[in-house]
């Protein structure tokens, strides 16, 4: 196999604005089946409310996706943020304020990426992008928008974390996953991650 | 904000035909060894009309890509010799040059038909007068003179579609016009108005046109020329359109190329067998996609092994759905599906309530789209898939142990000449590979009734045959046929009785399509008029200064204010409600969480194990629930009254933001009405694979994945060829300009002071009544 791969680009093309858009949508779609049956799976948390920060993750999974998937700075803001967009003009969440979470979620795991400069898109990158959009969003809930101010010291603590460690597998893992799967039936011909499937988990391309 | 198409005016738009011209031209993609193209010589004068044909692989595509301007130019890829149109190298030209592809869905990009008609010509910067003048005139010249500025291209069919598409290819004015394939994937019945609004397009317009198609039967006679491309390189024929009716040898040729030469119909054996049992048996049978969707025709049919069954009728009668519902796949909306005694086993009559394993070892389901229904890594393991699955559902059933899986999936890989792909991934086929894993994959399980959607819609001549001969192949071997076909041949071949299902009852177009719409049309409410940065302003100056308190008082402040506002978005009580139920419900759970775990005060309430409710928490979580339901309400306002290319036109035009990235979101976001679709179908074509509600909660969360990845390679494969479609419109490489302009008055100002008192009168509210509690403290 050849070294030397694809050579990373910083501006946007066309294909990558597109690609990058129709990624969020979709997200769009998942997130309308999910709020389906999202009542269900809520009233397993009734019993103790915080730990609904465990699925939390649910909604951070367009950062990360978009970031492995484009590889171009501000991917992952881009991505979580137009998500967001979407589903606050599907009326599903909550309010402007979800542009804000959107915003602050994508910038968790945009920070990642671009500690990496944009050329690593490992497992172990993806799971701390995912981490750090958890950790981002679940802090600004708890802490800046406040929505659970009542809530004792270690309920709002709790809740950070268990978004952290939800974000990780939610919105780390399984977007590394599906990368990979979405390389492997050629989709992604157009963009610099159609060989994310022949990547290691560990090491990534070599350059 | 209204276009003002202007008066009607007589249908003219120039354009200035250029010549195309290749020499020795070659192109290799990135990352290919061969390359897609090699030492082509051409010469096309301005304004002819050429037939461009080959095999699959002879860089037809390529060139039209080339000709467009939309190779992409990098370190890996790499040209040779030298294009032109009008003279100029085409890596280089500036001169718009009109291109169509085959997916009408990707065809489109704006959610108007104005705006889309415009959106190729304001991305060359067109002044907007001008481009208005243009609109009403390409409209009429594609035959859609008709429809109004506003309508939504959402709502149109794909013939439709591709003339829309057509009608902004005309806007920009091309000297040049490319067809990709244009009438592969609209239905029969489409086809000759777009054919007919290409040519006088092309007529009236004078400029050059090309054409690819594997259908020669509706261009042969209306082209001047017909270029024949060799798989190596180079072209292989250049003759008058008239040998392809009189050149037997050149007509051999291209039929074994897989093309559709007129009056010749690809060979296969003829089945003449007698049916057998009866299998099924529908009875005023009425079926619809869900409770509130539109019902078919009432049907009465039998359904005989070794027969086959064609269902026919216009677009929009429910032939889909009828299939779907023959399929066991969805339940009979009324009258009954039964299946035969002998059929249906130790099964219960009804299909619909068997068990996915159970069905597809009795009835297959093959649907039009062949990715929707892949769901493993390699061929092999596709086919394989339905058997094992069976074989889980029946252990005892002898058809499906492990050797007879192993040599059923090796005679049908011989049997489709698949066995060197094998271990490939089913996504990596050709279209026509696709086609025929996707029926052998359902054949695998060896069900009695087969039913196929649009078997053959879009093949090229080759996997027509191939097909055919598989289809007769189980007629003769028992199975019964039942296909959704416009396809008279294929109806012939297969000696398949006809269904014509009738128009339904009853259409509203209100009923057409599940799920969320973005840009629904909105009424003529006062806020609708208003800059919708103005509005977003006003929610931002409204809401943002609740995030700062805990408190009852601010919070009720802007929820009775949206409520006596509702007047204003044109929204009465209830469809607000509709609109704002996931809102209030969210603040609801959120106040109970607070309720319960929130810190404990005064009297307690009620004990819950480890947790007490107390009037403080409870007080804390009325708090809470309305300080969510306040933040998130206003935005209905908005959202109900503004349309989401309106605020992409402000945000990108008022606040600067790159238009880029605005109109390719906007473009992204028009797909979620087609891939809400797809998800839906994706569950029931899955369903039909043996996928679904079965097993353990990780296998279902498993096939739930599954089915996200799936819609997420759909996503990718239309954003791709939308993108395309935007670079052929010029999109993103320079200054562009806009019909719809965006103006801000006395009024927009006036709503965003509305919304500034709002939000610090709430909050004065609060602290005169000694609630005010700010949340970082």
């Amino acid at each position: 196999m050849s070294t030397s791969a694809i050579k990373p680009r910083a501006s946007w093309r066309v294909v990558d604005i597109v690609i990058a858009s129709a990624i969020a949508v979709a997200s769009g779609v998942v997130f309308w089946a999910w709020n389906a049956s999202y009542g269900f799976v809520s009233l397993g948390f009734v019993a103790f409310p915080p730990a609904a920060a465990f699925v939390s993750g649910m909604w951070l999974f367009p950062a990360a996706l978009g970031a492995l998937i484009i590889r171009k700075p501000g991917a992952a803001l881009y991505c979580e943020l137009l998500a967001a967009i979407i589903s606050a003009l599907l009326g599903s969440q909550w309010g402007l304020t979800v542009l804000l979470s959107g915003l602050v979620q994508g910038l968790g795991a945009e920070v990642v990426f671009a500690a990496v400069r944009y050329r690593k898109f490992t497992l172990p990158v993806a799971l701390l992008a995912g981490l750090m959009s958890g950790f981002f969003g679940g802090f600004t809930e708890a802490y800046v928008l406040a929505y659970y101010e009542a809530y004792t010291p270690f309920m709002k603590f709790f809740h950070v974390l268990a978004m952290s460690i939800s974000g990780m597998i939610i919105a780390g893992l399984l977007p590394w996953l599906a990368t990979r799967g979405l390389a492997r039936t050629g989709a992604l011909g157009a963009l610099a991650s159609r060989r994310a499937h022949l990547e290691g988990a560990w090491r990534g391309q070599s350059r | 904000m209204s276009a003002g198409l202007g008066e009607q005016r007589p249908a003219t738009v120039h354009t200035q035909a250029v010549a195309v011209s290749a020499e020795d031209f070659g192109w290799r993609h990135a990352e290919r060894e061969r390359p897609a193209l090699q030492g082509l010589n051409l010469s096309i004068p301005a304004g002819q009309k050429v037939l461009l044909l080959g095999p699959s692989g002879a860089g037809k595509s390529t060139l039209l890509y080339a000709l467009a301007g939309i190779l992409e130019v990098d370190e890996l890829s790499e040209a040779s010799g030298a294009l032109r149109v009008g003279g100029q190298d085409v890596f280089t030209a500036k001169q718009p040059v009109g291109l169509m592809q085959q997916d009408p869905e990707t065809q489109i990009v704006q959610s108007r038909v104005v705006d889309d008609v415009a959106f190729g010509a304001e991305n060359l910067g067109v002044d907007p007068e001008l481009i208005r003048e243009r609109i009403t005139p390409a409209l009429q010249a594609v035959g859609l003179g008709a429809l109004d500025g506003e309508h939504r291209t959402a709502h149109l069919s794909g013939g439709q579609k591709q003339r829309l598409a057509l009608a902004g290819i005309l806007a920009m004015e091309p000297g040049l016009m490319l067809l990709d394939e244009p009438t592969a994937n609209i239905d029969p019945e489409g086809v000759p108005a777009l054919r007919d609004a290409v040519l006088s397009a092309a007529e009236s317009t004078g400029a050059t046109l090309i054409v690819v198609e594997h259908r020669l039967e509706a261009w042969a006679d209306a082209v001047d020329r017909v270029v024949v491309l060799a798989p190596g390189g180079g072209v292989a024929h250049d003759v008058d359109p008239q040998a392809l009716f009189t050149d037997r040898q050149l007509r051999a040729e291209l039929s074994a190329a897989g093309l559709w030469v007129p009056g010749i119909v690809p060979e296969t054996t003829v089945f003449a067998g007698t049916p057998g049992a009866e299998l099924l048996h529908a009875q005023d049978l009425v079926a619809a996609r869900s409770a509130r969707a539109p019902k078919t025709a009432a049907v009465d049919l039998k359904i005989r092994a070794g027969a086959a069954y064609c269902i026919r009728g216009a677009n929009g009668a429910g032939k889909s759905t009828l299939a779907l519902t023959l399929g066991g796949l969805l339940e009979p909306s009324s009258g009954t599906l039964r299946a035969s005694e002998d059929f249906a086993g130790e099964l219960s009559e009804q299909p619909f309530s068997w068990k996915a394993g159970k069905l597809i070892a009795r009835i297959g389901t093959v649907f039009q789209e062949p990715e929707h229904q892949f769901v493993t890594q390699s061929v092999r393991e596709e086919l394989e898939f339905a058997p094992r699955r069976a074989h889980a559902a029946d252990p005892a059933a002898p058809a499906f142990d492990e050797e007879r899986i192993a040599a059923r999936v090796d005679q049908l890989l011989r049997r489709l000449r698949l066995e060197d792909l094998a271990e490939a991934n089913p996504f990596t086929l050709s279209g026509g590979e696709k086609r025929r894993l996707s029926v052998a994959t359902v054949l695998a399980a060896d069900p009695q009734v087969l039913i196929l959607d649009e078997p053959t819609f879009g093949q090229d001549a080759n996997t027509w045959r191939e097909l055919v001969q598989l289809l007769i192949e189980a007629l003769e071997a028992g199975t019964a046929v039942i296909a959704v076909t416009h396809d008279e041949q294929f109806s012939a071949a297969l000696a398949a009785q006809e269904l014509q299902l009738p128009a339904p009852r009853e259409t509203s177009e209100a009923t057409r399509r599940p799920g969320p719409m973005l840009d629904a049309p909105l009424g003529e409410s006062w806020l609708a008029g208003i800059n919708p940065l103005a509005k977003l302003a006003a929610v931002a100056a409204a809401t943002l200064p609740l995030v700062s308190t805990m408190d009852w008082v601010s919070a009720s402040v802007i929820i009775v204010a949206t409520l006596v506002a509702l007047p204003l978005a044109g929204l009465r009580l209830l469809s607000f409600l509709r609109r704002a139920w996931p809102l209030l419900a969210a603040g609801a759970v959120a106040g109970w969480g607070v309720a319960l775990v929130g810190e404990d005060a005064g009297r307690i309430l009620l004990h819950l194990g480890v947790f007490t409710v107390t009037e403080g928490s409870v007080a804390a979580g009325a708090a809470t629930g309305l300080r969510a339901i306040g933040l998130a309400i206003p935005m209905v306002l908005l959202v109900a009254s503004t349309n989401p290319s309106d605020l992409g036109g402000a945000l990108s035009q008022q606040l600067r933001v790159p238009h880029r990235f605005v109109l390719g979101a906007l473009a992204g976001m028009r797909l979620l009405g087609l891939l809400t679709e797809e998800f839906t179908t994706l569950a029931l074509a899955r369903r039909a694979r043996g996928v679904g509600n079965f097993g353990s909660p990780l296998q279902r969360l498993r096939a739930q994945l599954g089915q996200c990845l799936a819609l997420l390679v759909q996503a990718v494969r239309r954003a791709s060829r939308l993108a395309v479609t935007m670079e052929a419109k010029g999109f993103g490489t320079g200054e562009r300009t806009w019909i719809r302009s965006v103006h801000f008055g006395l009024r927009d100002l006036l709503v965003i002071v509305a919304g500034v008192v709002l939000g610090a009168g709430a909050i004065a509210a609060a602290l005169g009544a000694g609630t005010f509690h700010l949340v970082w403290s």
